[in-house]
């Protein structure tokens, strides 16, 4: 498991969802951690050090891991570009069809499959 | 697996586990692209709340969550979570709005 800073693993981010287009998945995991362990833990909450928690993000194609952890002052910035990785490449999701009645330009990569008629 | 059909639904469930067990709770997404398919879990290894669709105004919907579990995972469980913008506004920058500031 390769633990990056959140630059690098926002790059290597896009490019997972670059590598996997065709076939694959990507899985992405938010969990809050202090990255401490537990003994570790005790003894601060013992000495009454407050703790510090940070989020922890980790990233799998299901052959290669990564992660990253991010604290609460770099965390708004990392949604940023988060939110604009995701953006980018969830493309193959159908958009609604309801108030389009003339033309749904949904003709993108793989988004022929079954789609229903619209009634005239 | 419990998949739930209303967003809101989601959300507020998942909030709720978040904040009842924040140290064992994970979000966890999965994007298929080939199928089209995006599944979103949240779970505390004893109950767990499932969440799928192929719809993009969908993504869109999980960012909003993404922003809301950002801001409570990086500052703890009590943090202000603005709902509606996803963006923190209490004491963000103040440094941004003020006009004539530096003279």
């Amino acid at each position: 498991m390769v633990l990056l800073q959140p630059d690098p693993f926002l790059n290597e981010l896009t490019s997972m969802f670059e590598h996997s287009t065709e076939k694959g998945t990507v899985w992405v995991t938010l969990k809050r951690s202090s990255l401490k362990s537990k003994v570790q833990r005790n003894k601060m909450a013992a000495a009454g050090e407050p703790l510090e928690y940070r989020c922890l993000i980790r990233a799998t194609n299901g052959k290669k891991t990564i992660s990253t952890s991010v604290g609460p002052k770099d965390h708004q910035r990392f949604q940023a570009s988060y939110a604009t990785i995701l953006k980018a490449h969830m493309t193959s999701l159908k958009k609604r069809e309801r108030k389009d009645k003339k033309k749904v330009a949904g003709a993108d990569k793989k988004e022929g499959g079954s789609k229903k008629p619209k009634r005239a | 697996m419990v998949y739930i059909t209303s967003w809101d639904e989601f959300v507020e469930r998942s909030a709720q586990l978040f904040r009842a067990d924040p140290d064992s709770t994970r979000y966890v997404m999965k994007y298929r692209h080939c199928d089209g398919k995006l599944v979103l879990k949240v779970t505390d290894d004893k109950e767990c709340l499932k969440f799928k669709t192929d719809q993009a105004q969908d993504a869109k919907k999980m960012e909003k969550l993404n922003n809301i579990f950002f801001t409570l995972m990086s500052r703890g469980p009590d943090a202000d979570v603005s709902e509606v913008t996803g963006k923190e506004q209490t004491e963000a920058q103040p440094g941004k709005k003020g006009r004539g500031r530096k003279q």
